[in-house]
Formats: structure tokens, C-alpha cells, sequence
């Protein structure tokens, strides 16, 4: 098959006041076309530069890229400016990751749609906007003619993004970038995404590259799979021979510290030791070599080759050398494993429970009373959490799962008497929450603490992380004078150099100012930890290294998780108990390992069957739900989820369901399973 | 896990810290127009605090013989109509100016800064109420504001400092409460309650630091105006009065005599530029380094 876009030794350099980045080296991509092409990698491995190259949109600080990135048989690096007004967007074309902030919030769709239009001179306008609107229909958004008249922030994150694909397609390119195209979408709408690119790709015949850390995303959707560490492609092959014979050690141990690709539940995630490389110092051997299990001498000052395996796959190493003799390969270093103290923790102490919410519901005002009572509106209220009930035992896990919107993280705040609640009640350790004054509630705090979903911006940005980790003591008035033994005792427990004390939020890596935040939720030694989204924002890499830590803490000291997050295939592992939310409800709530094998509400049914599998061979055929959620200040009468449910019967859309036990101890919220 | 891991690039990041800071430095003084303004306000602060040596002459001091005369070998840039050496008089305005500048300026940062504070993070009704306040202030023009005060309880130096102080509060409360409001939804500060730290930590620990940089700014761009404002103020009789030594006071009385010689005019009003100007690209010199946004290409 021939290639549309052959990449040859393209190599990119960043000026920076502290030097030089090598952020590529000796980039080799083949994209063949009507093929979809992934390109994944770690944050920093260099993927989103490769396409910034392609469409030679890379910052201003870039050096010219040396190489050739050719396209048919035209080099992209030689055109002129006027030349790429021409080649972007109508030979290449872009989907960005976050719709939001990718298309222009003051015009509407029509507007922006026949403005991509501006080269074709002969076409009228209302012939524009006629192209517009089949697009619009043919990436699925319903009732184009008058949806086309909206702006972005009418529509919802999943069609804007179909409408950022629709703006992609409409002038007919050749080759369609997708940047991480689903990473700010949820589960069911990642879901609905990839099937509208497969689609699209058999229909419109097109080539496409998707770049992307997910390797579900990945594994679904693509043909051709090149694997990027970095700053250079380290394999490059079809998408089952990756999947199910990765040759490069990296490679390897990328998809083995995959929780989604590990069937059985284990407590403990495999990890990848070790940081990624300074790119300010080219390194003289292999990139990987630090952090590779199987290096062996030489690997750490000799250049790997790119090395042609059977089968058209290509592998950087220099296992596969066959310059090199067995012998070689044999002298292995012998301190280096992936998989980390596997199965080595002591069994969880469980006792009564610790907290206790009954039928709490937490309301917002969604306008003043006087305008209410002006425009007539009787309840001017949302409910984020509605009349939620659920259990933690001391000593366990439970794992709080739903889309953005669900109300999970108010939930996990009202807890905490940081979001006043409307009515219900909590029971911490038997004693009510609700109604306490904030100096009531100070010496609790000690008790419980929370983890915050964005590792870094949780961090207060002027703190040195001593200050930082250290404040839990100061403001419960205890601890030694300056705190520095406390200090230094925290950063043992979650395995932080002590000279990173000195250290600003800003000057740590993303797993490193986790385990800040974890010290800073450990520091009292509290019973009760709520975690908001654990591993959002961390590589594949470092989650199973923060879980780890969370999983033998837990151990020792007998903590209880509530885990808040949207992601399945960790919290499968790590949880004892689910809790499903939908639009502020619990929908189904019991044992973790029954909620998974055999899910009984359609919407976690839903959840358990969108996530994309890593398994090339194992391809969903179909979307596992259509829709999207319901607006919060609309609720559908009855079951709030018979708009999306494929089981709906007609007593679904009049009476709301009760939230009843099935045999096996499950609390479920359905009809059809009563 | 192990320690070694982390052994080998410890010490990288630190050294990153140390330069980020010099990196500003150096984006700071690359940068021609912060250097002049660097220099026009250390010249303004040196030639004010060392006016009585610098000074040749004392500017009071009468020499009626030698009046309105040009510049000669005895008087630099000449004398006014009474006499007294106007080169001198201009270095004792300066501290005039430096003083309105230092005093008004930093009380006015202080209580806006706080105020702002406080509207930000507070209840919505202390937030409309002060935002109220504010505004009324700002609508009122200067000069009349200043003619009210001035009929009240006659012109003086003191008075000059008050209306300074209040017509530059608005400014630094409502960069201060903008800021706030923006930092009081980042996650950090929920995860400071989440902690149980007092309001009063949470304000001063986590909200301040990072309110601060953007109105220091702003202090070193309203240094300039509210010197012109004591000028405007002097100039027209209602503020700093004969026979102290202001710019202002400089302007009005050679302004009387600008047809026997210009220098006394030309004396007041260079500093008063150059000054205006010194602070002015400092200020935006020190924008351009501090404000994270336009410093985030790297």
C-alpha cells in the first residue's frame, strides 16, 4: 500500500532560557493511507510535537525542524507560508482535544463553517451552509438546520466534538489529525466518538492519525500503532502485532502496567520505575535504557538502530541487533523489575462502619428568590446529590463511580462540610456531621482528610511542599516546634526524597506532587481518606505507583478510601464496594467484583461495556449507549436514565424506581430487575 | 519503589527553581525600557534623599539681586522671581513628590489590597457594598473631590495624601478583588478548608501571595499618576503651599513670570516627566516579567 505521509529523521529543537530540548530525534513514521494511524505516548513522549510538525504549527521558540516530512511527494518543511494556508485544512486537517477552547465562542456554527469554506470562490454561501449542515448530520448531530444556528457553548462535550470533526471533514482532507480526541470526554461519550471515527474512516475512505495516551482509545480504533518515548518512536507496527507481541521493552512494559489489560483483580498495579529522561541532555544511548528491565551493556551509551522485525514491525532496540551476540544480551543488569513486590500485602482489617450517609441531598440555587417569583419558576433549585444513601466500613474501599455532572464530587465535599448539604445525615464513627459549626467540625478534620483531583493546583502555588505538608499539624496545634522531624517522617511514608522539601508545587512532576497531596492527607493519620480522581493526570506509569502507596497505607494503618472517579478499570481493582451515580443518584451500589462480572442497572452495564478494551482482536461492534445525560435542572420524569436506557418500558417513564436489594445483596435502582 | 530511583535527577529541579528566578533578571534587564525606567527611578529616589547635599544652594534662600535670571555658572538652570536657586528648589520638590508617592501609594496598596480581599472571598453583600463604594469614588472627578476637601479645612500637605490615598484605593481594591475571586475557586484553597485552616490563613497565606504580583504592578504605575495629581493639586493653589518646594508649586509661580523666563517652567516640568515616564516603563517592565501569561511561551 502506498504512503500519503513519510516521515524521514525528522528532528525538532526547542530553545529555552535553560537550553536546548531535544524534543525529537530521528523520527521515522510511515502513514499508509486509508489506514488510521495511533501515535502513543506518556506525556512529554513527543506525541503532539510530531503533529505540530506535520502542520508546522510548532511554537514560536522551535528551531527548524532538520528531516523531511513528506507528503505524496511534496516536503511540508519546504512550503512557503502561503503554500500552508492552502495545505492545512484542506490536505490535512485537525481535531483538537478540548473542543471548548478550539472553536471560537462568539460565532455560530453556520458562521464558522462556511468561513473553513473561504477558498472555494465559486460556491455561494447557501451552498456553504448546505455542505455545513450534511456534515453535521453525517457526524450525528440531530436536527442540523437548527443546530447549525448555535454557538459551542450551546452544545455538550460530546457534540461539540462531533462538530469539531464535522469542521475537520467539511473540506474534504486528505489525512484528519486527531489530538487526543476523547480525553475531555466521559466514558459513553469516548464510547460514541470512536465508533463515529471508524465510521467515518469506511465511509469517507480517509486517512487518519489519532495521537493519544489511551491505549483503549488506541487498540479499538487503529490499523497502524507507533509508540513514542521521549522524543523518538521506539516501535512502530500493526495494531495486533503491538498489542499482542510488543517487541520493545518499553513497549512492553507500557501495556503491562495497563490496569485495563489485566483481567484478574489485583490489589497491586505493575509500574515503571524511574522518571522520563532530561530532554535538555541528548542522551548518548537508548532513552529507555534508565528505566529498561532488559538492558544489558552498552545499552546506556550506544545508539539503538531501528531494527526491521518480521511482519513490518520496527523496533529501536538493541535486543533484536543481530550485530550483537546472545552473549551480550545475556549480561542483563539484575536489580531491574517491572512488576514491583506484586502480592505482597497483608490482608485488610474490616470492622464496623466508619461513615454512614443516609439520604443526603444537597441542592443549589439556580436563581434568586424575587427573580424565581418573577418569572414564576416554584423550585429554584438543582439537586447535585439526591437523597443518596451508602455505607463505608472501616478498613475498606468504595470506589464512588459516574460521569462529570453525577454529583459524585459534591458528595465527597458535603462529607467533608465544605458543600452545605440540604437535608440527610452522615455519621461519622456514629456521630452526626450535619448541623455542625465549622469549629464543631475542626477537631474531626483530624479524622478525615481529601485528596484533590488536580495534583498540582491542589497545592497552594507560594508553599514550599515542607510547608505544605506540614500545615495539617500547625493548624491542629500540634507537632514539634518547627516540624521538620514530622516533615521528614512524611516524606519516608510516601517515598519523597527529603530534599524535595524545599521544593514549589510548580517544580514537581505530576506523580510527585500526588504523593504530596498524600502526605498532606496522611499527615494526622486520619481514618477516613476521600480521594477525588487519584490518578487523573498521571501517566499510566506513576498511577500504579500512587495506588500502590494508597493500597499498602491502607494496610498499615487501616484506612478507609472513599474513591471518587470516572475511572473503571483502576477503581475495578482497588475498590471493595461500588457506588454508581447517575444525575445525583445512586443507581446500583454493592460488591465491586459482582458489579463488574455481572452488572444489573443498563447504566452500569453502560459504564463497564464503554470503556475501550485494550484488545485489538476483541472490537466492540456497537455503541454501548446513545445520548447524552439529561440536563440537572430538567430531570426526566420516572427513571431518570429511560432517555439513554435501551431496556426502557413504558413504566419507566412514569414512576421512579426504588432503590431495592437483589439476591445477592446489591442494591439496585431499576425496574426491569425487580 | 526504591530511593535510587529518585537519586539520580534530585538535584535537577532544584536548580531549575534558582533559575527561574534569574531567568527574570535576565528577560528583565534584556528588556531596554525597563533599564531606563530602572534608572530615571533611582535617579528620582537618589537626587529626593540626598537633596540637602546635593543641593547648591538652600531653597529658601533669598537673593533678590540675581532674580529670574537664565541659567549662569552660580545657578545651574537660574533662579525664580524671589531669587532662590531653582535647581535646588527642584531637588527639594522631589521630596515632596517621593514622600506623596511612597506614603499615599503604600497606604492606598495596603487598604486596597485588603478591602479587595475581602470583597472577593466574603459574603456576595459585603462584595456589592464595597464594589458600591469603590465605583462612587471613582466616579467622582479629582479635582472637584479635592476643591470640596480644600473648602473643608484648607489646602495642606496632609490633605494632599488623603485625596491621593482615596482616589487610588478603587484602583488596587478591585484588581485585588478580581484576582481573589479567581483564586477562591482553584482547588488549593478547597483543599486549605478541607485541612480546617482558619479564614484568617487561608487569606493571608494562600490568597495574598498570589493576589499580590499584579497590583505591585499597578503600585509602580500609579506612583507617576498620583505625583502629577500632587503637581495639579499644587499648581492650582489646593494643595502643598508657597513657600514649600513642590513641583507643582515650581509650575505655578514660573508659570506667573514664564514671559521674563522660561527655565523656572522648563525646571519643574522635566523631572516631573522623566519621573512619570521612569515609573511608567517600570512598571510595564515589570508586567511583562511577572505576569505568568505573557511570560508562558518561555
Amino acid at each position: 500500500m502506498e504512503n500519503l505521509l513519510t516521515i524521514r529523521d525528522l528532528n525538532v529543537k526547542f530553545k529555552t532560557p535553560r537550553g536546548r530540548v531535544y524534543a525529537l530525534r530521528d523520527i521515522n513514521i510511515d502513514v499508509t493511507a486509508n489506514r488510521i494511524l495511533g501515535i502513543v505516548g506518556e506525556s512529554g513522549s513527543g506525541k503532539s510535537t510530531v503533529v505540530w510538525a506535520i502542520t508546522r504549527l510548532l511554537a514560536s521558540n522551535a528551531e527548524a525542524p532538520t528531516g523531511r516530512v513528506m507528503f505524496k511527494d511534496q516536503d511540508v518543511l519546504t512550503l512557503k507560508e502561503w503554500e500552508l494556508l492552502h495545505f492545512r485544512g484542506e490536505k490535512v486537517s485537525m481535531v483538537f482535544q478540548d473542543p471548548m477552547t478550539s472553536q471560537i465562542p462568539v460565532l455560530s456554527y453556520a458562521q464558522q463553517m462556511t468561513d473553513i469554506q473561504y477558498r472555494r470562490y465559486h460556491t455561494s454561501s447557501a451552498e456553504k451552509r448546505k455542505r455545513a449542515i450534511d456534515m453535521m448530520r453525517r457526524v450525528g448531530i440531530p436536527d442540523p438546520e437548527d443546530r447549525i444556528m448555535q454557538y459551542p457553548h450551546q452544545f455538550s462535550g460530546g457534540m461539540r466534538q462531533r462538530a469539531a470533526i464535522a469542521m475537520a471533514l467539511i473540506m474534504d482532507p486528505a489525512l484528519l489529525i486527531a489530538d487526543e480526541p476523547t480525553t475531555a470526554l466521559d466514558v459513553t461519550m469516548e464510547a460514541q466518538i470512536i465508533h463515529l471515527l471508524r465510521e467515518l474512516k469506511e465511509e469517507l475512505d480517509a486517512t487518519v492519525i489519532v495521537v493519544s495516551h489511551n491505549l483503549g482509545l488506541i487498540a479499538q480504533l487503529c490499523d497502524d500503532v507507533v509508540v513514542m518515548y521521549a522524543g523518538e518512536v521506539v516501535e512502530s507496527g500493526d495494531v495486533h502485532q503491538i498489542f499482542n507481541n510488543p517487541s520493545h521493552p518499553y513497549t512492553q512494559a507500557l501495556l503491562e502496567c495497563d490496569p485495563a489489560r489485566m483481567l484478574k483483580r489485583s490489589f497491586l498495579l505493575p509500574t515503571i520505575p524511574g522518571d522520563v529522561p532530561d530532554l535538555h541532555i541528548p542522551p548518548s544511548g537508548c532513552t529507555f535504557a534508565m528505566r529498561c528491565p532488559k538492558a544489558f551493556k552498552g545499552c546506556e551509551n550506544k545508539k539503538p538502530a531501528d531494527i526491521q522485525l518480521d511482519d513490518g514491525q520496527v523496533a529501536r532496540c538493541r535486543l533484536y541487533d543481530p550485530a550483537l551476540g546472545a552473549l551480550d544480551v545475556a549480561t542483563q543488569f539484575d536489580d531491574r523489575s517491572i512488576a514491583n513486590d506484586l502480592g505482597k500485602l497483608s490482608p485488610k482489617i474490616v470492622s464496623e462502619n466508619i461513615l454512614v450517609v443516609d439520604d443526603l441531598r444537597v441542592r443549589f440555587r439556580t436563581m434568586g428568590a424575587l427573580k424565581a417569583k418573577l418569572s414564576k419558576v416554584t423550585d429554584p433549585f438543582i439537586d447535585a446529590v439526591y437523597n443518596v444513601s451508602l455505607g463505608l466500613r472501616a478498613g475498606q474501599t468504595l470506589g464512588l463511580v459516574g460521569e462529570s455532572g453525577s454529583g459524585k464530587t459534591t458528595l465527597g465535599l458535603t462529607i467533608l462540610g465544605l458543600v452545605q448539604a440540604h437535608s440527610g445525615s452522615v455519621l461519622f464513627e456514629q456521630r452526626e456531621l450535619m448541623g455542625l459549626t465549622e469549629a464543631q467540625f475542626k477537631p474531626l478534620r483530624r479524622d478525615m482528610a481529601m485528596m484533590f483531583q488536580d495534583p498540582v493546583g491542589s497545592l497552594s502555588p507560594r508553599m514550599s511542599v515542607q510547608g505544605l505538608i506540614t500545615e495539617p499539624f500547625e493548624f491542629a496545634g500540634i507537632g514539634s516546634a518547627n516540624r521538620v522531624d514530622e516533615a521528614i517522617e512524611l516524606c519516608h511514608l510516601v517515598n519523597l526524597p527529603t530534599n524535595f522539601l524545599s521544593r514549589y508545587p510548580h517544580e514537581l512532576s505530576g506523580g510527585q506532587a500526588r504523593r504530596v497531596g498524600v502526605a498532606r492527607a496522611l499527615a494526622l493519620r486520619p481514618k477516613l481518606i476521600i480521594a477525588d480522581e487519584p490518578t487523573a493526570g498521571l501517566d499510566v506509569s506513576v498511577q500504579g505507583e500512587i495506588l500502590n502507596l494508597m493500597a499498602r497505607l491502607q494496610r498499615e494503618h487501616g484506612l478507609s478510601y472513599l474513591i471518587i472517579t470516572h475511572n473503571l478499570p483502576v477503581v475495578r481493582h482497588i475498590a471493595d464496594c461500588l457506588a454508581i451515580m447517575y444525575m445525583g443518584r445512586l443507581v446500583e451500589y454493592g460488591n465491586c467484583q459482582l458489579l463488574f462480572d455481572n452488572p444489573s442497572h443498563p447504566y452500569t452495564e453502560a459504564l463497564v461495556n464503554g470503556v475501550p478494551r485494550p484488545d485489538p482482536d476483541n472490537r466492540r461492534p456497537l455503541v454501548s449507549i446513545e445520548g447524552e445525560v439529561p440536563s440537572l435542572a430538567n430531570r426526566p420524569p420516572g427513571c431518570e436514565f429511560h432517555t439513554r436506557c435501551p431496556y426502557a418500558e413504558s413504566i419507566c417513564r412514569s414512576e421512579p424506581p426504588q432503590m431495592l436489594p437483589l439476591p445477592d445483596g446489591r442494591l439496585v435502582r431499576c425496574h426491569l430487575r425487580h | 519503589m526504591s530511593e535510587k530511583v529518585f537519586s539520580k535527577n534530585t538535584n535537577e529541579p532544584a536548580e531549575h527553581g534558582f533559575s527561574k528566578r534569574r531567568e527574570a533578571l535576565v528577560l528583565f534587564f534584556s528588556n531596554p525600557q525597563g533599564v531606563v525606567g530602572l534608572v530615571l527611578v533611582t535617579l528620582f529616589f537618589a537626587s529626593a534623599i540626598f537633596a540637602p547635599l546635593i543641593a547648591p544652594y538652600d531653597p529658601y534662600q533669598l537673593d533678590i539681586p540675581a532674580r529670574l535670571s537664565g541659567p549662569t555658572v552660580d545657578h545651574f538652570v537660574g533662579t525664580d522671581q524671589l531669587g532662590r536657586d531653582t535647581l535646588s528648589r527642584v531637588l527639594y520638590g522631589g521630596r515632596v513628590a517621593l514622600q506623596i508617592a511612597a506614603i499615599g501609594v503604600s497606604i492606598a496598596f495596603s487598604v486596597g489590597l485588603l478591602l479587595g480581599m475581602i470583597a472577593g472571598y466574603g459574603p456576595r453583600w459585603l462584595d456589592n457594598a464595597l464594589i458600591l463604594v469603590f465605583d462612587t469614588i471613582r466616579a467622582f472627578p479629582t479635582i472637584v473631590m479635592a476643591l470640596a476637601a480644600v473648602a473643608l479645612t484648607g489646602p495642606s500637605i496632609k490633605l494632599v495624601m488623603i485625596i491621593v490615598v482615596v482616589i487610588a484605593i478603587p484602583g488596587f481594591g478591585r484588581l485585588a478583588r478580581t484576582n481573589t475571586l479567581t483564586i477562591k475557586n482553584q482547588e488549593f484553597i478547597t483543599a486549605e478548608r478541607s485541612l480546617g485552616a482558619p479564614l484568617i490563613t487561608i487569606l493571608l497565606r494562600h490568597v495574598m501571595p498570589n493576589v499580590i504580583g499584579p497590583l505591585l504592578i499597578l503600585a509602580a504605575m500609579e506612583v507617576p499618576v498620583v505625583i502629577t495629581i500632587e503637581a495639579g493639586l499644587s499648581f492650582l493653589g489646593l494643595g502643598v503651599l508657597p513657600p514649600t518646594a513642590s513641583w507643582g508649586t515650581i509650575l505655578n509661580e514660573g508659570y506667573l513670570v514664564i514671559r521674563d523666563t522660561p527655565w523656572p517652567v522648563i525646571a519643574g516640568g522635566v523631572p516631573l516627566v522623566l519621573t512619570t515616564l521612569g515609573f511608567t516603563f517600570l512598571g510595564e517592565a515589570l508586567r511583562d516579567v511577572l505576569d505568568p501569561k505573557l511570560r508562558k511561551g518561555k
